[in-house]
């Protein structure tokens, strides 16, 4: 149980990113369609997607005390989040500039979700000393 | 002569990259209709969208733009004897961004791909952009065995 520890601010920023992305994901994205409607499925839902695969890491190894790989080729977890993280923000920056119609809730909320999993990854970076960001 | 000496991964990043920017404008999306004239005026044809046409940009323009980037990157370092690059970005070595830079592309480019675009059709410019994408994949992982990290 060493790991019960309180997730850090960077833990929880992902963690609530991924489950906010996940439950708007369902709810209208752009016109009367959600992220998994047909016109917008798969391309849109990639955002949620990145966001739930990011806080699983995340929840599984900090609560379920999941051993996972200490590396994925040759990319450290750290290194992984900041990855995906930075690809979600720019998803959420191209979405957040496309002229697709009426944006609606949904929309709003993975684009800010997008930018919240690129900070929860910067500071995940600073939080586990990684050398890489400050 | 030996900087215009680029290995099999980076030849396979900068033709695709070139590919890639240039299917970019390329129709990415098209409607057609029946063609005819009516009393002299040409009606219906075909109306093309490509990458950058509003609708599309930037959310369909990010995969060219990583492929821009990845081919930019390759040219710089073998041709701009001048030009240094930093070994790392942000802990990742350019090894690691072209993998993580071609696989968002080549996810990006096969979502479009099964995307539901009905009534409109899918356009050149769309396959050749998963083509390219994939190619870059492929140049990535071919840079990752060039230069053995052990990770794949």
């Amino acid at each position: 149980m060493a790991d019960r520890q309180s997730p850090t601010p960077g833990e929880i920023t992902i963690m609530a990113a991924g489950a906010v992305m996940i439950i708007f994901s369902f709810l209208h994205f752009a016109a009367d369609r959600s992220a998994w409607g047909s016109h917008l499925f798969p391309i849109a839902t990639l955002l949620p997607l990145y966001g739930v695969v990011m806080a699983l890491q995340i929840a599984l190894t900090k609560f379920a005390s999941l051993n996972l790989p200490a590396s994925v080729l040759g990319f450290t977890w750290e290194q992984v989040h900041l990855a995906l993280g930075a690809m979600a923000a720019l998803m959420a920056l191209g979405w957040l500039v496309t002229d697709y119609g009426n944006k609606q809730i949904g929309m709003w909320f993975e684009i800010l979700g997008g930018f919240a999993l690129v900070v929860g990854a910067v500071l995940l970076q600073r939080e586990r000393n990684t050398g890489a960001i400050g | 002569m030996d900087k215009l000496k680029l290995s099999t991964a980076n030849l396979i990043i900068i033709v695709s990259g070139a590919v890639m920017l240039i299917a970019s404008f390329l129709p990415f999306n098209k409607f057609s209709t029946g063609s005819f004239n009516v009393g002299g005026v040409h009606v219906g044809g075909t109306i093309t969208y490509n990458a950058w046409s509003s609708h599309y940009f930037l959310i369909a323009t990010i995969p060219a733009l990583l492929g821009i980037v990845m081919a930019a990157q390759v040219a710089v370092v073998a041709f701009a004897s001048g030009v240094r690059l930093p070994e790392t970005v942000l802990g990742f070595t350019w090894n690691q961004i072209h993998l993580v830079f071609a696989f968002q592309a080549t996810i990006m480019m096969l979502a479009f791909l099964i995307q539901n675009t009905s009534p409109l059709d899918k356009g050149i410019g769309l396959f050749l952009m998963l083509l390219a994408a994939i190619a870059l994949l492929v140049g990535a992982v071919l840079r990752m065995q060039e230069q053995p990290t052990g990770a794949i």
